[in-house]
C-alpha cells in the first residue's frame, strides 16, 4: 500500500480502515445479503455522485476555505441544463453536460470573486451565494419535476450504462479523482492550492497569484457540481429540483472526518475517498444490522467529532510544546 | 437657539459614531414607511403586531445565541438541532416517558420538564465549548459535528416522529398576553437586556469581546481564554434551551427537524446587526433592531404571499448587500485614518 501511494499512510486513515473493516465484517457476519456483487454495485453506483463533490470539497477545503453552495449549484446547473436542451430539442448527454459544466463554472467563478473582492469569511459568502442561486433558479425557472417519461432518453441511458458491469458513473468518479490527485500534488498549480491554505499572507508575498488560485478552486467545485448535477439527475427515475439542496454538510463532513487539517494547507484523497465511504456505507447498511436509519447521524456524528478531537488535539500538543500560539 | 444646535451635533455626532447602527435605524425607518405604503392596516394592525410578537420570541433568543458564537469569532452551527433536542427532552418528560407523572400536579412535571430541557441544551452548549476551547477544533467543524450528532440523538429516540405534549396548560404558557403583549416577547426583550448588560457592563462580556479580537493576547494578560470560551458557549446553550421551550409550547408538541430556515436566518440576523463574524465587533443592540427589520419583511412577504424560495432568495441578496455595504463603511474608515 505504501509503494502504491509513494507516501506514508497517516494514522488517521489506519483508523478509519479498521473501522470500516471491522463494521464490514460485522454486517458481513449479521447479514448474508450484504457481501453480494449487487449490493456492492449498488453501493458503488450511489457513492460516485457523493465522490465527485468530495473532489470537488477536498480541494477547497485544502485551499483554507471552505463552500456550502455547492449542492445548490449542482441542482441548479443541472436542471437547468436538462430544461435548456429539453427546449431546443437536443437529447444529447454531452451537450447537457457541457451546458451544466459551463453554468456550475459560471458559479463557481461568481463565488470567487465576491469572496476575493469583499475579503468576507468564505462561509458566509456561500451561504449567501447558494440561497441566492437556488432561489433564483425556484423562482424564474420553476421547480417542476421531469417524470421519466419526459426524461431526456440520453440521461436514461447514461443512468444505466455499464462498462464490465462496472456503473459508467463509478468510472466518472474514479477520472475525477484521478485527475484531482494529479492537480494537487502534480501540477505548480496544486502546490499553490496548498500554499495558501497554509498562509495566505506568505504565499502572496513569494508572489503567488492568490485571486488567480481561488478562482480556480472555486470553479472547479462548480464545475464538479456540474458534472455531479447530471449524474445525479441520471440516477434517480423522477427529476426532482428541490431535492439534494441540504445535505451539503454531510459531505463536507465526509472529506472532514477522511483527516484533513482543518486550518488548510493539508489533506489526501485516500482520507476523502474513506470519509466517504464510511459515510455511504453506514447510510445503506444500518438496515442489515436491524436499525432504522435514524441511527445514521448519530454514528456519523460520533465519528466525525472523534476523528476531529483526535487531529486537533495533536495539533494543539505540538503547538504546545513548540510554543506555537494561533488564533 | 444655541442649545438646538448643539443637540443636533449630538445627534450628528452619535450617528457618526455608531455607523452600523445609523444605518440600520435608516433601513428600518424606510422598511415601515414602505410596509405601510404598500400595505397599510393589513400590516399595522394589533392582530398582525401581536404574532410578529409570538414569531420573534422565539427566533430572538437563537439569534442572541448565534450573536454570542460570533462575537467570539466563531459559529455555532448546531443551534436548532439542539433547540430541536432540547425540546424533545421537553415534551417526552410531559408525556411521561422518562418517569410516572401521574400523581403530580400540572405546574410540577412543566418546572420539571423546563428545567431538564434547558440542562439538556446547556450541556450541549457546554460540549461545543469544550471541542472548541480545549481541544482547539475551529467552532465551524465542532459546531458542524455537534449539529450532526443532536440530530442524531433526537432521532435515534423518537424514530423522527414528533413527540405530542399532553399537558394544555403548558401550550397556554406560549400564548399568555400581558396587555396584549405576549409574556414570551417581554421574555426576549429582558433576554436582550440581560446579554447586553453581560457584553457591555461586566468582566465577563469583555473578555468575550477579547477572545473575538485577539485570543493569544488574552492569554497572555493572564485570562483563561478557553474558560471564557466554554462559559460563552454554555450560556449560548442555555439561550437556545428557552428557545426550545418556547418553540414546543407555541407548537404543542417537538420533532427534529422544526425551525431549519432559522439558521441560515440567524447568521443573517447577526450580520445585519453589525456583529462582525471575524469577531470581536458588535453590539446587541444593533441584532435587536435587526431583528425587527427581518420580522416586518417576513411578515408582509407572508401577507403578499410570497413562496418560501422567493423569501430564501430575497434573504441571500440581503446578507451579501449587507456584507457589501459593511466592507464599503471599513475600506473608507481605513482609507480616512490614512489620511
Amino acid at each position: 500500500m505504501n509503494k502504491i501511494l509513494n507516501r506514508k499512510i497517516k494514522p488517521m486513515e489506519k483508523y478509519l480502515m479498521l473501522i470500516l473493516v471491522v463494521y464490514i465484517g460485522i454486517v458481513s457476519m449479521t447479514s448474508k445479503n450484504f457481501l453480494t456483487m449487487n449490493t456492492l454495485i449498488d453501493l458503488l453506483k450511489s457513492s460516485s455522485g457523493t465522490l465527485i463533490l468530495a473532489a470537488g470539497v477536498l480541494v477547497v477545503l485544502i485551499s483554507g476555505g471552505i463552500d456550502v453552495s455547492f449542492t445548490a449549484v449542482a441542482v441548479v446547473a443541472a436542471y437547468c441544463s436538462i430544461r435548456i436542451s429539453m427546449m431546443l430539442g437536443i437529447d444529447n448527454l454531452f451537450f447537457i453536460m457541457l451546458v451544466s459544466i459551463i453554468l456550475g463554472g459560471i458559479m463557481g467563478a461568481i463565488n470567487a470573486i465576491i469572496i476575493q473582492t469583499l475579503k468576507i469569511s468564505t462561509f458566509i459568502t456561500t451561504l449567501g451565494t447558494s440561497s441566492i442561486f437556488y432561489g433564483f433558479m425556484t423562482t424564474f425557472v420553476g421547480t417542476e419535476s421531469i417524470s421519466v417519461a419526459d426524461k431526456p432518453s440520453a440521461l436514461l441511458a447514461f443512468g444505466s450504462a455499464r462498462v464490465f458491469n462496472i456503473p459508467t458513473f463509478f468510472i466518472l468518479a474514479v477520472l475525477i479523482l484521478i485527475l484531482t490527485w494529479f492537480i494537487l500534488y502534480k501540477t505548480m498549480l496544486g502546490r499553490t492550492i496548498f500554499a495558501i491554505g497554509n498562509s495566505e499572507e506568505s504565499a502572496s508575498r513569494v508572489g503567488i497569484n492568490v485571486f488567480k488560485t481561488k478562482l480556480f478552486v472555486y470553479t472547479y467545485m462548480g464545475v464538479l457540481s456540474g458534472i455531479m448535477g447530471v449524474v445525479y439527475f441520471s440516477e434517480i427515475d423522477l427529476i426532482n429540483p428541490i431535492s439534494l439542496v441540504g445535505t451539503e454538510l454531510m459531505i463536507i463532513a465526509a472529506v472532514v472526518i477522511g483527516g484533513i487539517r482543518l486550518t488548510g494547507g493539508d489533506g489526501t484523497i485516500l482520507g476523502a475517498i474513506l470519509g466517504v465511504s464510511i459515510i455511504q456505507i453506514f447510510k445503506s447498511t444500518l438496515v442489515f444490522l436491524g436499525l432504522s436509519t435514524s441511527w445514521n447521524d448519530l454514528f456519523i456524528g460520533l465519528i466525525l467529532i472523534i476523528s476531529v478531537s483526535i487531529i486537533s488535539y495533536g495539533e494543539r500538543k505540538s503547538n504546545k510544546e513548540k510554543l506555537i500560539f494561533t488564533k | 437657539m444655541d442649545t438646538k444646535i448643539n443637540g443636533l451635533t449630538k445627534i450628528k455626532n452619535k450617528l457618526l459614531q455608531d455607523t452600523n447602527i445609523s444605518i440600520l435605524l435608516f433601513i428600518f425607518i424606510i422598511t415601515v414607511i414602505t410596509l405601510g405604503g404598500i400595505l397599510g392596516n393589513r400590516f399595522f394592525s394589533v392582530g398582525n403586531m401581536q404574532s410578529m410578537g409570538y414569531q420573534i420570541s422565539e427566533f430572538g433568543f437563537l439569534a442572541i445565541a448565534m450573536s454570542l458564537a460570533m462575537i467570539t469569532g466563531g459559529i455555532d452551527l448546531s443551534i436548532v438541532a439542539n433547540a430541536g433536542l432540547s425540546g424533545i427532552i421537553a415534551a417526552l418528560t410531559m408525556s411521561g416517558a422518562f418517569f410516572p407523572i401521574e400523581g403530580m400536579s400540572e405546574m410540577t412535571v412543566i418546572v420539571i420538564s423546563i428545567i431538564s430541557a434547558v440542562t439538556c441544551s446547556t450541556l450541549c452548549g457546554l460540549l461545543n465549548g469544550f471541542l472548541i476551547g480545549k481541544i482547539s477544533i475551529p467552532p465551524i467543524l465542532a459546531t458542524l459535528g455537534t449539529m450532526i450528532l443532536y440530530t442524531g440523538i433526537g432521532m435515534a429516540i423518537t424514530n423522527g416522529e414528533s413527540v405530542r405534549v399532553g399537558i394544555s396548560s403548558f401550550s397556554k404558557l406560549g400564548s399568555k398576553t400581558f396587555m396584549e403583549i405576549p409574556y414570551i416577547f417581554l421574555l426576549m426583550v429582558l433576554a436582550f437586556i440581560v446579554v447586553g448588560f453581560i457584553l457591555e457592563k461586566t468582566k465577563f462580556g469583555r473578555e468575550i469581546y477579547m477572545v473575538g479580537e485577539n485570543k493569544v493576547a488574552l492569554e497572555f494578560s493572564g485570562v483563561n481564554a478557553e474558560k471564557v470560551i466554554m462559559k460563552t458557549y454554555a450560556l449560548i446553550g442555555f439561550l437556545v434551551g428557552i428557545s426550545a421551550i418556547i418553540i414546543v409550547s407555541r407548537v404543542n408538541s417537538a420533532r427534529m427537524g422544526f425551525g431549519d430556515t432559522y439558521q441560515l436566518q440567524a447568521i443573517l440576523v447577526a450580520v445585519l446587526g453589525g456583529i462582525d463574524p471575524d469577531g470581536g465587533k458588535g453590539k446587541i443592540m444593533g441584532v435587536a433592531l435587526s431583528i425587527v427589520v427581518i420580522q416586518f419583511l417576513q411578515s408582509a412577504f407572508t401577507i403578499l404571499q410570497f413562496t418560501p424560495y422567493a423569501k430564501k432568495l430575497i434573504w441571500g441578496i440581503l446578507l451579501l448587500l449587507v456584507m457589501t455595504i459593511n466592507y464599503l463603511i471599513n475600506e473608507k474608515k481605513i482609507f480616512n485614518l490614512k489620511k
